[in-house]
This record gives structure tokens, sequence and C-alpha cells, in this order.
């Protein structure tokens, strides 16, 4: 048959990651996930990402505001917020402060303050760089899930991961290389755009591992289909794609040969991933994983580090219910101890855990919301507080994040930074320059206009930070 | 994996020649200088007023020449040839933070073109399509094919020859009507092609534009560009009502409706003088925008959005223009200010968003409203007829009767007798001596009939038109916090002017202007976005970006007369559709061939067809048929095929999917019921849409879930189990007739018959054939 110049090679090679990728022109690689060279040594290998969907307050978990319990009840100074705009405008903004709802303690050799709320989280504080001046654009929910996610509150744009899987690829032939994984009473708000690769192609959308049935949708062969019955469909199938391959000279179908084989993979390696049975039990108990079946934030850690250790590039846990305004069922008093007491633990293991490992070195760990929240209480039947984009605390670990460092500072009460902002396009940033990307160049052309995750307005990688 | 090396053959470096290819004389601004200055220059010398560095503009000659930028015929005098040579770091355009660089070549070429006079021209696209005719080409008659092959000739390659008929039946059956044909229809073709196969093939097109399954495989095309989802979008995600104008879509085309009269009809139907109920219905176009239900929104915020969105979508849809680039600050790259953004926002900005309800074909809405209006009044006569009843009754009740009615009547007998209103009358008439009135019950019964027809009658969103318009500022930076100056409707100078009877052109104007015969983009976007379904790209291949940014037309001339065409022969899809596929362009074999592959590695000058992996819906249809379990019902509200379990968990609010049974569960793709939030996942993995905006182009990825999907899905089982039957009724040959329309070889045959039944039922659901357009 005439295919002239295809070649295996050219079948099954990946693409190289152009300076400006057009996406239109760029030549399709066999296996859009294999991994491409970085555009300088990287520190990090993957990330993941602890995302606390709601938006924790960082004014009773990181930043320490005493002026704020002095000055308890009181309106905030107008120069403070005039201008200024808020979630629930209409109803029930307040502008009276509200001293921090819990006892703070310093911890490490830096005696960095952290709330008594997150007793794990301050035994490590010295493992970890802390950001107290983060600020987004956006004060609602989804649009600020979409933010922080994308860069962007539009809709269409690709996530972090979709972004960074499309510039490097993923190490992992035998899963995603964008996997998301969900705890909490319900669904973050925003749902599976959140994960979405936009104006990307799919196959760099994140992929979300369930805890309950299959863990990837249809991952299980139909009932009384055994593992050889599949293998021999999937055999056949590549058989008669392979005739038609050599029929057409159409590679597409060589890709598509590729994802049926990575597919049967996943078959074996997914439900391998999820089974935890291999793990000791001192490991299940430094998650604070009591049922391995269960799900819950804590075993979502574990299999964070698994995945790592199995090469994924893009981990993105949700935890939800972060939205504490003061109502009966989201208030300070009750639950946000009760979200703490959920992710304390774990996510102090799971550094640890990478950490003895040696995975740390080349593992991101990144925590935080959509945004933080207001000096300002919502005192109802009991106290919360509102949504906040101009100050609120995110922390990284590992990945050549510097530890042990406290970066930015905010004012008296908390509202915004005084040094130090680190816009969440820095972060973006930063984070893509820690995996060895740059952010400028990592683009794709769509409607006449190059975009980046890191959107046009010039984002600095901090590198104070690293 | 191993027989993968059997295709091993010599490898072949593909050496890109772009930056040795000979610089073309004379030069040619649109070809040659205009995408160096927008790639290098435009960002900060282009037409954004407030970017622009150095008070320096380069894309309007007069600037560019009148401050020695450019001095024409003198590159040695001009600034701008000193600057992109300087070796001082400082001075060298254009600057490192902007990161980008001039190629040699491309210093070379503006050196060339100043030397030649610096001649500009207007962007390609802001001019009229010109009238060509066709070039003569050996051996091709059909008018398209003459500007293919003419233009394949000329850098010395051929087209390829036809398909076979079983592809073409295939092909044709699937771009036109989005379903495989089945084996009778395709023995019916193969023997009419035995007697003649130009007029057989002709035939077959006929058949498949008058097929009602075309308006779906079309309105599809339609609806990804209208941003339709069956749900409300952002958190909350609620399900919405406005399939009625899913189904207008598919109507209108299916009925030919000019693509001119189209666009009225979604843009101002309402406004049309006495618009009719189908008028408005397609007005729910630019309804299709997301609601946000979040609590603690500002209203005005995410309506303000649903219009930048809706000014965007009006841009890319229409004009191929990225015109919501202009929402905060001028254009970058094309010449729209951002204030004619804000006078597009103007249109956009005065509409009322009701619902309106869709009666049943042939019922008189207005005659229903009356029917229960009448019984309305029959019952409150009766009970005022019978108010002595009434009164008696209420003396007869003590505290120990009263026990035996409900609560809600016992509070209504509080209110005094004079202050009861209707509804409240006839509950307590209802309770007392009603109970026992046979003519009342008959009433009741009569009127919560017609209540309950009126009230289960699906409902559509549409526009309508405010009595006062709202005013309409620019808003600084696209935020609506910071209103400046006040707008009227208007559109870009740059392009022809707008025409009004009224004072204020309204979405009327706006909508005849689009389809003005003096526009030089609508036509030229909409054949370009038909032409990219049947060939995988477009003439222009940034189907949504025909300004400076874009890429220009790989046939710039065929490109105008498809357009001139279309508008001379009234805006008729069909005809278009008819043009594309009777060529033998569209007919051609889609196999590689070696010197294609060398020449032309993407095909843009299409020596070859393209194959292409179907639409998501399509590859559900195509199994559907294969199987023969397609319900061909057209139109109705969304169904809920099944889907795995968990999936409607993700969002924040778990949404019901209550299985569909019945015919509703094999109905084609586009009728599944689309969460914006959770999309459908056996149509999301094959890249469908979403909704969250405008989509002109589908992706077509290739991943292991799709191959998930089709292996393991609930869905896919069912339909291996019906193969399944075939296989055993007809035999194996059979089956992949019907999903691949071709026969199969004997090694095919020979590979098929050694699997067990289900498994070979499995393989042909899976094959890479069967989801392909070849």
């Amino acid at each position: 048959m005439g295919l002239g110049k295809l070649s295996l090679a050219s079948l099954i090679s990946g693409g190289s990651l152009a300076d400006s990728s057009h996406a239109a022109e760029a030549r399709p690689s066999r296996n859009p996930l294999q991994p491409k060279p970085t555009h300088f040594p990287a520190r990090a290998k993957s990330i993941i990402f602890l995302f606390m969907a709601g938006g924790p307050s960082q004014l009773e978990l990181y930043d320490y505001k005493p002026k704020l319990a002095e000055l308890n009840g009181q309106p905030i100074p107008d120069s403070y917020i005039a201008g200024k705009r808020f979630a629930f405008m209409d109803s029930s903004h307040r502008i009276n402060l509200l001293g921090p709802r819990r006892k703070f303690k310093q911890h490490g050799e830096n005696g960095t303050w952290v709330s008594d709320l997150l007793p794990f989280t301050g035994s490590i504080i010295d493992q970890l760089c802390l950001v107290k001046t983060c600020k987004t654009d956006l004060f609602n929910h989804a649009p600020a899930k979409l933010y922080m996610n994308t860069g962007s509150g539009q809709f269409g744009r690709p996530s972090m991961g979709s972004w960074v899987t499309y510039g490097i690829g993923s190490e992992c032939d035998n899963l995603p290389g964008f996997v998301v994984l969900q705890s909490g009473p319900r669904g973050p708000r925003g749902g599976a755009v959140l994960w979405g690769s936009g104006i990307l192609p799919t196959s760099y959308q994140g992929v979300s591992l369930r805890n309950t049935g299959d863990p990837i949708l249809n991952l299980s062969s139909p009932a009384g289909v055994q593992s050889s019955d599949q293998r021999r469909v999937v055999d056949a199938v590549r058989e008669l794609n392979l005739n038609r391959l050599v029929a057409t000279g159409d590679e597409e179908i060589a890709t598509r040969i590729n994802s049926y084989e990575m597919a049967y993979r996943m078959q074996s390696s997914a439900p391998e991933l999820m089974d935890t049975a291999d793990e000791s039990e001192t490991t299940l108990r430094m998650y604070g994983v009591r049922d391995a079946r269960e799900a819950s934030f804590a075993r979502n850690c574990l299999l964070a580090r698994r995945l790592v250790e199995r090469g994924v590039r893009f981990i993105q846990l949700y935890h939800t219910n972060w939205d504490h305004h003061g109502g009966p069922t989201e208030n300070m008093e009750e639950h946000l101890p009760s979200v703490c007491k959920e992710i304390d633990q774990p996510c102090v293991a799971l550094v640890q855990d990478l950490k003895q490992r040696g995975l740390l070195d080349n593992t991101i760990v990144l925590w935080g919301g959509e945004f933080g929240r207001t000096p300002m209480g919502e005192v109802r039947e009991s106290t919360g507080r509102n949504h906040h984009i101009d100050a609120f605390t995110m922390w990284m670990a590992g990945g050549g994040f510097k530890p042990g460092m406290v970066y930015g500072q905010t004012d008296e009460f908390g509202f915004g930074a005084v040094e130090n902002p680190v816009h969440v396009h820095d972060l973006h940033a930063t984070l893509l320059h820690q995996l060895g990307l740059d952010h400028h160049r990592l683009s794709v052309r769509f409607q006449g206009l190059d975009y980046r995750l890191t959107g046009v307005e010039g984002p600095r990688v901090v590198e104070e930070l690293v | 994996m191993k027989s993968i090396l059997v295709v091993v053959c010599v490898i072949c470096a593909s050496i890109s020649l772009a930056d040795e290819k000979p610089i073309p004389n004379p030069l040619e601004f649109n070809r040659d200088i205009r995408p160096i200055l927008a790639e290098n220059c435009l960002f900060c010398h282009g037409p954004d007023a407030q970017r622009r560095e150095g008070e320096l503009r380069l894309d309007v000659r007069d600037d560019a020449t009148s401050n020695g930028a450019i001095v024409p015929g003198k590159p040695a005098m001009s600034k701008l040839y000193e600057r992109i040579i300087s070796d001082d770091p400082d001075e060298r355009m254009p600057p490192k933070d902007s990161k980008k660089t001039l190629s040699e070549r491309e210093v070379e070429m503006l050196r060339r073109w100043i030397d030649q006079g610096a001649e500009y021209q207007r962007h390609w696209a802001f001019e009229k399509p010109k009238e060509v005719e066709p070039p003569r080409a050996p051996g091709a008659g059909h008018p398209i094919d003459r500007f293919i092959q003419s233009k394949l000739a000329g850098i010395g390659l051929s087209a390829s020859a036809s398909a076979s008929n079983e592809t073409l039946i295939r092909r044709a059956s699937l771009d036109l009507i989005g379903l495989p044909p089945t084996i009778g229809q395709i023995d019916e073709f193969l023997a009419a092609c035995q007697q003649d196969p130009t007029s057989a093939y002709l035939g077959l097109v006929d058949r498949l534009l008058d097929s009602p399954h075309y308006g779906e495989r079309w309105g599809r095309w339609w609806l990804d560009q209208a941003r339709y989802a069956d749900s409300n979008g952002y958190s909350i995600d609620a399900p919405r009502q406005i399939w009625a104008f899913r189904d207008w879509v598919i109507n209108s085309l299916n009925e030919d409706m000019p693509f001119d009269e189209f666009t009225l009809h979604q843009l101002a139907g309402d406004l049309l003088p006495q618009a009719t109920d189908s008028q408005r219905v397609a007005t729910g176009f630019h309804r299709n925008t997301q609601i946000n239900q979040e609590g603690g929104i500002d209203r005005e915020q995410f309506r303000i959005d649903s219009v930048f969105d809706r000014v965007a979508t009006t841009g890319t849809v229409w004009l191929g223009l990225t015109v919501g680039c202009a929402q905060c600050h001028d254009h970058k790259f094309d010449p729209i200010t951002q204030q004619e953004y804000y006078r597009l926002f103007a249109f956009l900005n005065n509409q009322d968003e009701p619902t309106l309800r869709v009666y049943p074909p042939g019922v008189n809405g207005q005659q229903w409203v009356a029917e229960l209006n009448a019984a309305d009044r029959e019952l409150d006569r009766y009970v005022s007829e019978h108010a002595q009843d009434q009164a008696q009754w209420e003396a007869s009740l003590n505290d120990e009767s009263k026990k035996s009615l409900n609560a809600a009547v016992i509070k209504l007998l509080d209110v005094p007798v004079e202050k009861r209103n209707g509804n409240q009358r006839r509950s307590i008439f209802a309770a007392g001596p009603g109970t026992t009135d046979s003519q009342f019950r008959q009433l009741i019964k009569r009127h919560t009939e017609l209540e309950n027809r009126l009230n289960s009658t699906p409902t559509t969103m549409i526009l309508a038109e405010l009595p006062t318009p709202r005013k309409t500022t620019v808003f600084i930076k696209g935020d609506f916090t910071r209103p400046a100056a006040e707008v009227l409707p208007g559109t870009p100078a740059v392009l022809h002017p707008i025409e009004s009877v009224i004072e204020k052109p309204n979405r009327i104007d706006l909508a005849k202007w689009l389809t003005s015969r003096q526009n030089p983009l609508t036509a030229r976007v909409i054949v370009n976005r038909v032409w990219q379904q049947y060939f995988g790209a477009g003439i222009v291949e940034t189907e949504n970006d025909f300004g400076t940014q874009g890429s220009l037309p790989s046939h710039p001339e065929l490109l105008d007369w498809l357009a001139v065409r279309f508008m001379e022969h009234g805006w008729r899809l069909k005809d278009l559709h008819r043009l594309i596929v009777t060529s033998h362009t569209y007919r051609q074999s889609s196999n590689e061939r070696p010197e294609i592959r060398d020449q032309d590695p993407n095909n843009i000058y299409l020596a070859r067809q393209r194959r292409l992996r179907l639409d998501a819906e399509i590859v559900r249809d195509v199994s559907l048929t294969a199987c023969e379990l397609l319900c061909e019902k057209l139109g109705g509200p969304p169904v809920y095929p099944p889907i795995p379990e968990g999936v409607m968990n993700v969002g924040q609010v778990k949404r019901a999917w209550e299985v569909s049974n019945g015919e509703d569960r094999y109905r084609r793709g586009l009728y599944t019921f689309a969460f914006r939030a959770t999309p459908p996942p056996a149509l999301n993995v094959f890249d469908a849409p979403d909704g969250y905006f405008s989509c002109t182009r589908r992706i077509r990825s290739n991943t292991p879930l799709q191959a998930l999907t089709l292996l393991n899905d609930t869905t896919s089982v069912e339909f291996a189990g019906a193969m399944e039957k075939i296989i055993q009724a007809d035999g194996v040959e059979s089956a992949f007739r019907r999903c691949t329309s071709r026969r199969p070889n004997q090694e095919e045959l020979v590979l098929l018959n050694s699997l067990d039944l289900r498994s070979a039922a499995r393989v042909l659901l899976n094959l890479d054939e069967t989801i392909t357009r070849e």
C-alpha cells in the first residue's frame, strides 16, 4: 500500500512545544499527553492543588489581626470600602468589623501565627511558603472559581491543569494527565468547566476520578465481559483500524489505536490506583483515613500522593463548604471548625508523606480557595464573613518554593495588601515557572489573539517565593 | 502493538521551507506586509488609541507616512526601517519585552515594500467580495473544481480520483442529514450508478436535501453557533425551556428559509409588524446566554454580561469579527473603536426577557386563554347565583361540623363575605354546597382541565423590546460600574453605513445591515463556515476571525465567488450545499497520497478529501441507525437517554435525570438534554460544545475516554446487544455494511468471523471507520 513517507516514528512521536503554538497549525501528535520538553529546566514535575471551595477565612486561619478584635463591632473606616463592590450588596453587606473568632498561636522557628483550627498545619509551618496577599478580581463563587482555575472569569478558557498538560504532557501513560478528586457535601460551584480544556482539545481536560462506582466514567468492562474478552475486542479493533490506516494513510487512525491501548491500560491501572489495600496502617492513620472505601478529603490526599508516584502531572482536590456567611448551616462557630478538622491532618500528612518518599522536591502542593473573607462580619444568628478578593492566604509546599517563608503584608484589618500583593495571574506565572514553563510563551492562538493562562496585563513570576 | 511495526517505512523529515521561499515581486500589502505588521507592530502602533506608543500608527498609510516612519520609496530614510535594523537594543523594534522578533526575511520584505512605494490596501475582508469568473482548468467543469484545480496545477498537484460509490453515499448522507445510509439505500444507489452515475448522485443529493433530517444535521451546526443548551449555566444551572427555538431552527432550515430572513427573525423577529409566534420564538437565539442564579450577585452585572455575550456572538457568528475585543478598549488590531462597540451594544441593551407559550401546531393559543377565562367567569356567575345556598350552609356550621373542613377553608370562612374574592368564594362553595352539586362539579372539572391544558403548554425564552430604551454608555474598561459617554445604536465606520427608516436604527435595521449586499463579511463568513463542515477547515482557516489577525483565505477568488453566488441566489443554504457536494473536489477520495503529503501536508489545496471524525451527536446517531434502534421523531422536548451513575453529582445542585423510556430512549443525539454544568458525558467526550459561548468550529479530539465510552458505556452495551442480534439474523457482513456502508474484505471478514457474536458486534461499533466520515 502506498503509505510512502508514513513512519512509525511519525505515528507515535509527540510534537514539541512550539514557541507560540498555533493550535490549528500544529501537526497532531499521536499521543497528546506525551511528555514534552520544557522551556527551561523545571524545578517541579507535578502540582497538587488542594482547592478549598467556597472561600476559607484567612482571618480565622492565617492572617492574625489583633486590631480587629480591638475594634470588633465598629464600622470599618470609609477609606477602605469607598467605591468597592461586594457580594450580597443588596441585603446582608455589613460594614462592622468582626474580631478573629479563633485563638492564634505562634508556630515554628519564625513564630508564624496560625489559629487553633489548624494544629497539624501549625506543626509544619516551617515547611510551607505562606502568601498572605493573594488577590483576585471576582467576588461571586462560580466566576471566582473560574478565575482561580483559568485566569479569566469568562467561560471557555482552559484550566491550569489543561494548560500544563498541553504544555508538557504527562509522565503517566496509563492514567489521565490531569485528575480531579472531590470531597465534601456537594460538587464545587461551576462544575466541570473548572477543569475544562476550553479552547484546547478535550485530551487536556481534567478527568474527575470518582469515589464510588467506576473511578473513571465507563472504566469497567460491561457486565459479563471478562478481561480476556475485552482484550480480544481491543485487539480486533486495532487490527481492523490498522488495515484502514494502511488503506487510507490517515494518521488520526494511529492516534485512535493509541487511545484504545491507553483506555485498556487505564482499565487496570485506575482501579489499582484507587485500591489502597497496599498502604500500611501507619500511612492510613497518618492521613486520617478511617475507612479506605469511604470518600473523604483524607483519602483523596492519599490518592493524590499515589497519583504523583505514577507520574500524573496535575492533580486537583476540591473540598466543598467553606462558604461561612454566618447562617445556621454556614457559620464560624460550628462549621468552619468542622471543615478545618476534615482537612488539617490530611494536608499535613500529604506534605510529610511526599517528603519522606523524596517526592516533595518535585511536587508543588498548593492550598487555597477562590477568594478569602471580609474583615467585616456578617452577624446573623451566628457569625460569618462575606466574600473578599483583595487579600487572602494561600500556601505552597515543595517544588522549589521556599519553606518557612511568609510573604506579603496586609493592613491592620487584613483588608488589603500593604506590601507584595500577589495576583492570581502572578501565582499562575510562578507555578508555571516552577514547572519549567514561560507563562508568556505558553499560549494558543484563538480568534486572532494569543491566549494565555496569565492574561495580557504582564504578570510577574514572584521570584522571592522560590 | 507489534503489528504497528509492520507499517514502518522510510522516515522522511518534513522540511519547512517557509523562510527560504522567494520574496514575491511585487509585494502585496494584504498578502505580504499586513501579517507582519499585525503580528509584530500593531499591538502598540495600531487602532487602539489608548495603547498607542509614540503617537505612531502603522495600519493607516497617512499616519505612517506623515511623521517619517515610512518614507515611500526610501527605506533608508524611513524611521521604521531604521528601528527594525538597529543594533542598539533600546532602539530596536519590536522591543525586547514584547517578545516579538522579526526574521531576516520579514525585515527584507518590509524594506522592499517601502522601496516599492509602501502601498497600502484595505484589509481584504472589509472590501466587498469581487465578482469573479471561475478560471479555466483542464478537465474541470464544475466552477468549484475550476478554482481548486487551477490552483493545484500551480503547485504541481492534481485532484484525487472519485471516492467509491459506497463511500460517496455514506459521505453525502452523513454530511447532509447526519445519518448513515441503510443497506437498502446503498443497494439502490449502487444499482442506479450502474445506469447513470451522475444522475444517481444528483438524485441522492436531492433526496437528502429533501429529508427532514437535513434540518437536524444542519440545525445542530447553527445551534453550536447559537450556544444552545437546556439549562441556565453558572453554578446553579437550573433547567430551562428553550427547545422551541431549537425546533424553529430545524424547521426553518428544512423549509430552506433564506439566510437573510433567517437572520432577521432571530435578531428582530419580535419587532416585525404583526410578529407571529414563530418569529418571536426565533428571537430565542439571543436568549441562549447564561443566567446566574447564585446568591449575592448583582443582577445588573450579569445582565450586562449577557449583553456582552450577545454583542460578541453577533460579531463572531455573522461578521466573523472579534468585536468583543473592543469591550474594554479600542480593538488592538481591527478598526473597531470602543465607542463603536457600545453602539452595537446599544441595539441589544433594550430588551425585556420574557417567555412565550408554545402551543401545539394548529392550536390558537388565544382561544385557549379565552376558553379558560370564559370558564372562569361561568364559575363566578354560578357561585354568585347560588350565594343564598352558601350563606345558609355557612350559617348551619358549628364547631363540630367545621372539624371536617380543611384548614384553608376554615381560615377563609373568617374573611367577611363582602371582602372575599372570586377564588375564595369558589373555594368555600366547593367545600360547602358544591360537594353535592353535580352541575358545579362539572364546571370545576372543566375549569381544571382548561387550566391544566394551558399550564402544561411548554414555554420558550424570547426577546421583547422595552417601551423606553435603556440608556447605553461606554463602560470604561468594560466595567459596568464606570459608565462614560452615552452612545446611540450604530455600526462600525469601517463597514458600510446602516440604513434606517426610523430615527434611531433598531434590531431590524441591524439584521438587514448584516445581510445587506453591501456587507463584505456575512456571506463570506457563512459560506466559509459551511465549507468547513465539508472539508474540515474553512477557506479562511480562522473561521471566527476575518479581521487583520485572521489567516488569509487559501482560495480568495473561490470564497468571493461562493459568497456572491450565495447572495445572488437568494441566500439559499440548500442551494449552496448542492453546489458544494456536487463538485469533484467534494467527491474525490480522502486517501492520503505521498505527493500531497510532501507538498501540502495540511491538505490546504484539497488535492484530496479529508477523513473527519463524526460530530458527537452523529457518533450516537450512526450506532442507533446501524443497530436499527433509531427513533426518527423530529423535535419536541429534550430527552434523557441513560447516562452513567453519578454524572449529575458534580454540579453544585444535583439535577434530576429520569431516564426516558420507549422511543425517547433512542432519539438522535441533538435531542439529549444538555445541562451546561454537567453536560451529557457521551457527547462531551466527543467534543460537543457545552453552550457557554458561541462555537463556530468543533475541536476533534481523539482520547482514551472516547474509547472507554464506545467500549463500556451502558448505551454502547445496549447498542452492541442490538447489533449482536443483527449479526445473528443477517450475518456479520451485513452488520459491517450497516456500520461502514461498504463490504468487508476477505481479511476483515475472517477476523470478524473468528470472534464470538458479542465481541464482533462490539468491534464493529468501535471501529474508527464507523465513527468517521471518509
